[in-house]
């Protein structure tokens, strides 16, 4: 262990650790202030199969309420999400950043390295488990809540082991192939791709057993919250976690370390093969440089490609068939449902395909496939090349500032146009081939919204970019203010009292007006497109005004 | 543009400040057009920070520069279309060839010869068919000289342009930059390679914590005589009667053996060392910039600050 890097990677890391946890806990203490203040009976006059499905212990209550909401989708999700990119950038991160040179010049092995970064990345997700368990307990003695059964820190441990599981899986693909958005790309695949499977395969009778073949089933199909620690599950992620260290430790070992060069591509290949030399050479090379916004648009030409699929094909048609396999048992349950709780859904009435359809694709997995992308081009547009010290050559070209960020913006409305489309199709397809008789004209309205709203995402990450020139900031709090929005948005209907407050979030304008039935809400549209546009501006001018920085 | 106004770069009490720390401090400079201007500093003495304010990447705290006597921050975009630029920590996209780069690039100016850029890449031998990112940092230099060269800027700025290229490939490059000049256009290279500004400069100015310290001529400097010359004696010899000497700095003595530097007629210093000591052996040598610029170093480390 090289206490040096050890360190290093923690100070370099601390700060997005800092801000997670600290929106986790605040949105905890919130989540608990609201659950207090309402009445709980919706929640436990639940049919006690229901209530164990949606992970809720005998006589429920607000902290536990809170637990769930914060730490079963949420929270996990945002805590891996961490671990895997420590993970991913542990050795392929230095590789890419061209110090893996410098680094392994001083007399220690690959190993060493590796280990100690690991160790970091385990700290760290340790410390915010913590911290959290601590805040988890704290905060209902702040409010004076009666946590009952609940068991927190069986909760919290599985977080972590979960988390740190992630965090192992990115460490090895990285180690083995020295690419850290691939590391990072195809963890993070695997991590939603489980956390779905395990929570839809269960509704299906004869499928269910399959969600063991899935990570994230060890992290809470036990229920820690309820049942305690499950040492069975703990040990599987455990040994897991062994298993992706070993192989990560193997893997930068046996391999060439790659320079800061970026790899052969499907496309350079094609454009070295004198058959398919002048076509290629023609989309490419000349195509692709032509404009500054098709430059920027070729640059993550591949993360569009999954997203969009992934909202096509897994968001969209396949639940098609998963709907219909399932709506009988999906109407059963609904009708056991208060009428309360549906209306908490967000009006996602399961047993209606437009309910399962919001409640699965469109409230939270399309506008985070949208905003990964604006986050990315909106982020990286300006800081990015800041970052890479490409700016100034760049800048020494006869264009005004404005048009570096006008076309930066282009890219970004291409890349949400085309998530959305995909989301679109995907749902509509679903719906056609399907039978669900669901409006398209709602569908296009709410996917018309959801692009709308990762575009003002976008156009905020894009305005801390264009003020700051620092792409962390740019990302962390564009990550910030879309978590608490949609988490405001969520909770705040729930009592009487703040309902109205709910208004103040930019995530209200999206599926308040339940677009997917009524169709599209011009007003909300247009109140979204507003706020974009003055964001914009402020980038534009922002950025035009202020020294660019040079590291 | 200002007809009248014949030169390339001017700056009038071009004043930078980092919060407190002044980077450049009223710096009045002038390079004309038609000449190569080495920019002459240690690390950190404000080169980089003098062009990054001139191209309008920074905002200068107090005074102006004007391009061709255009304005730097309010005509910014009309002075990109005339000059070349060579940042000095030259970063270009790994993902694109050096010719996807070039091609970028003159999309972005409209257009460029490319029968220009075949030439220059011929004459640095650059590979254009490889990624920015699989370059060397040689190669990925000569990638940023021509897009620099290619559009025949009538003011080019260099800051380091040289760093990683072979000695050959040097060579070819300070011929291109004699001929721009010879064309009547206009270099400013920063530099701490003090030989390759020593082997293109018509002027330089030499900049210390922010200060412009001294401007000459490099013809000036040579015929100002300061020669280095090594004095054998017949005798042990004392340091302080070579230095009474007026002119002569930098002494040093090794028994009967001085080397100095001397800004006057010979005669003067003969006539009065031999008043004292039986000369044995002379060698003179014009100091080269190298000295020099140790001098004026030296010298304002010694006087305080010089503005000039």
């Amino acid at each position: 262990m090289l206490t040096t890097i050890y360190a290093k990677t923690i100070r370099d890391r601390r700060l997005g650790m800092t801000i997670a946890t600290s929106v986790l806990a605040l949105f905890m203490l919130y989540a608990m202030a609201v659950y207090s203040d309402i009445d709980l009976s919706i929640y436990t006059d639940l049919p006690q199969s229901l209530r164990e499905l949606m992970g809720i212990p005998e006589g429920a209550d607000a902290a536990s309420l809170s637990y769930n909401v914060m730490l079963s989708a949420m929270g996990a999700l945002t805590l891996a999400g961490l671990a895997i990119s420590m993970g991913a950038a542990a050795i392929a991160g230095e590789e890419r950043g061209g110090t893996i040179g410098l680094l392994l010049a001083n007399p220690k092995s690959r190993t060493n390295v590796l280990v100690s970064k690991i160790t970091s990345m385990v700290t760290l997700i340790a410390a915010v488990t913590v911290v959290l368990w601590a805040a988890g307990l704290g905060i209902p003695a702040l409010l004076d809540v009666e946590i009952g059964q609940t068991h927190v820190g069986a909760m919290m441990l599985h977080l972590g082991v979960n988390s740190i599981f992630y965090g192992f899986m990115a460490a090895a693909i990285g180690g083995w192939t020295g690419n850290r958005s691939l590391a990072s790309g195809a963890t993070a695949g695997v991590m939603v791709l489980s956390y779905f499977a395990v929570g839809l395969l269960p509704l299906i009778e004869s499928l269910a057993d399959l969600a063991r073949v899935f990570p994230w089933y060890y992290y809470n199909a036990s229920d820690p919250l309820v049942n305690g620690v499950d040492w069975g599950h703990l040990s599987v992620l455990l040994a897991g976690c062994a298993l992706l260290g070993v192989l990560a430790v193997v893997g930068v070992n046996r391999r060439d370390l790659r320079g800061q060069s970026s790899g052969v591509t499907v496309l350079d290949r094609l454009r070295a093969n004198p058959a398919t030399n002048r076509m290629v050479d023609r989309l490419a090379g000349s195509t692709r440089v032509s404009r500054l916004w098709i430059k920027t648009a070729s640059e993550h030409q591949g993360l569009l490609i999954v997203v969009s699929v992934t909202m096509f094909a897994v968001m969209g048609v396949m639940l098609g068939p998963m709907y219909s396999a399932i709506e009988a048992d999906l109407a059963s349950m609904s009708e056991q449902l208060p009428e309360a709780l549906i209306a908490i859904a967000g009006g996602g009435d399961m047993s209606t395909p437009e309910g399962f359809f919001q409640i699965e694709t469109f409230s939270l997995m399309a506008p985070i496939a949208i905003m990964i992308v604006t986050i990315v081009i909106g982020a990286r547009a300006l800081a990015g090349e800041e970052a890479n010290h490409t700016i100034g050559l760049l800048l020494a070209n006869p264009i005004e500032r404005s048009t570096v960020v006008l076309n930066q913006v282009v890219a970004m409305v291409l890349y949400a146009a085309v998530v959305g489309l995909a989301t679109f199709a995907g749902v509509a397809v679903a719906s056609i081939v399907s039978g669900l008789g669901m409006s398209i004209a709602g569908i296009a309205a709410t996917s018309i919204l959801v692009t709308l709203l990762g575009l003002l995402f976008g156009a905020f990450a894009l305005l801390l970019s264009a003020a700051t020139g620092q792409t962390k900031i740019a990302v962390y709090g564009t990550i910030g203010l879309a978590l608490a929005s949609h988490l405001l948005n969520s909770f705040l209907p729930l009592s009487a009292r703040m309902a109205g407050y709910a208004k103040w979030t930019p995530n209200y304008y999206y599926l308040s007006s339940d677009p997917l039935i009524n169709g599209m809400n011009w007003g909300h549209a247009a109140l979204l497109t507003t706020l974009i546009a003055i964001m914009l501006v402020a980038s534009v001018l922002l950025f035009d005004r202020r020294d660019l920085r040079q590291q | 543009m200002n007809e009248t106004d014949t030169a390339a770069l001017r700056t009038e009490a071009l004043t930078k400040h980092y919060g407190d720390f002044p980077a450049l401090v009223d710096v009045n400079l002038e390079v004309r057009l038609g000449e190569v201007y080495g920019f002459l500093g240690p690390n950190g003495a404000g080169k980089t920070t003098m062009i990054r304010t001139v191209l309008d990447e920074i905002r200068p705290t107090a005074g102006r520069a004007t391009i061709l006597g255009l304005d730097s921050h309010h005509d910014s975009v009309e002075i990109r279309r005339h000059i070349g630029y060579v940042p000095g920590d030259l970063a270009m996209y790994p993902n694109l060839t050096g010719h996807d780069t070039l091609t970028f690039f003159s999309n972005l100016r409209g257009g460029v010869d490319w029968s220009y850029v075949a030439e220059l890449s011929d004459r640095l031998g650059a590979d254009l068919s490889k990624k920015v990112g699989d370059l060397s940092s040689g190669n990925r230099q000569k990638v940023g000289l021509i897009q620099a060269f290619m559009n025949r800027p009538e003011v080019l700025i260099m800051d380091e342009p040289s760093t990683g290229l072979d000695p050959l490939v040097q060579r070819e490059f300070q011929a291109m930059v004699r001929e721009v000049s010879s064309e009547g256009r206009a270099v400013f290279l920063s530099s701490h390679t003090l030989s390759e500004v020593q082997r293109v400069a018509d002027r330089v100015g030499i900049i210390r914590h922010g200060h412009l310290v001294a401007v000459e001529y490099l013809s000036d400097l040579r015929t100002k005589a300061m020669r280095r010359v090594d004095l054998e004696f017949d005798s042990p010899v004392d340091a302080g009667v070579l230095e009474a000497v007026p002119g002569v700095r930098d002494v040093s003595v090794d028994n009967h053996r001085a080397t100095l530097s001397f800004d006057g007629k010979m005669a003067t210093l003969l006539t009065a060392v031999a008043q004292r000591y039986d000369v044995v052996d002379i060698n003179t040598r014009e100091a080269d910039l190298e000295e020099i610029f140790l001098t004026y170093y030296r010298d304002a480390a010694a006087e305080g600050e010089v503005t000039v």
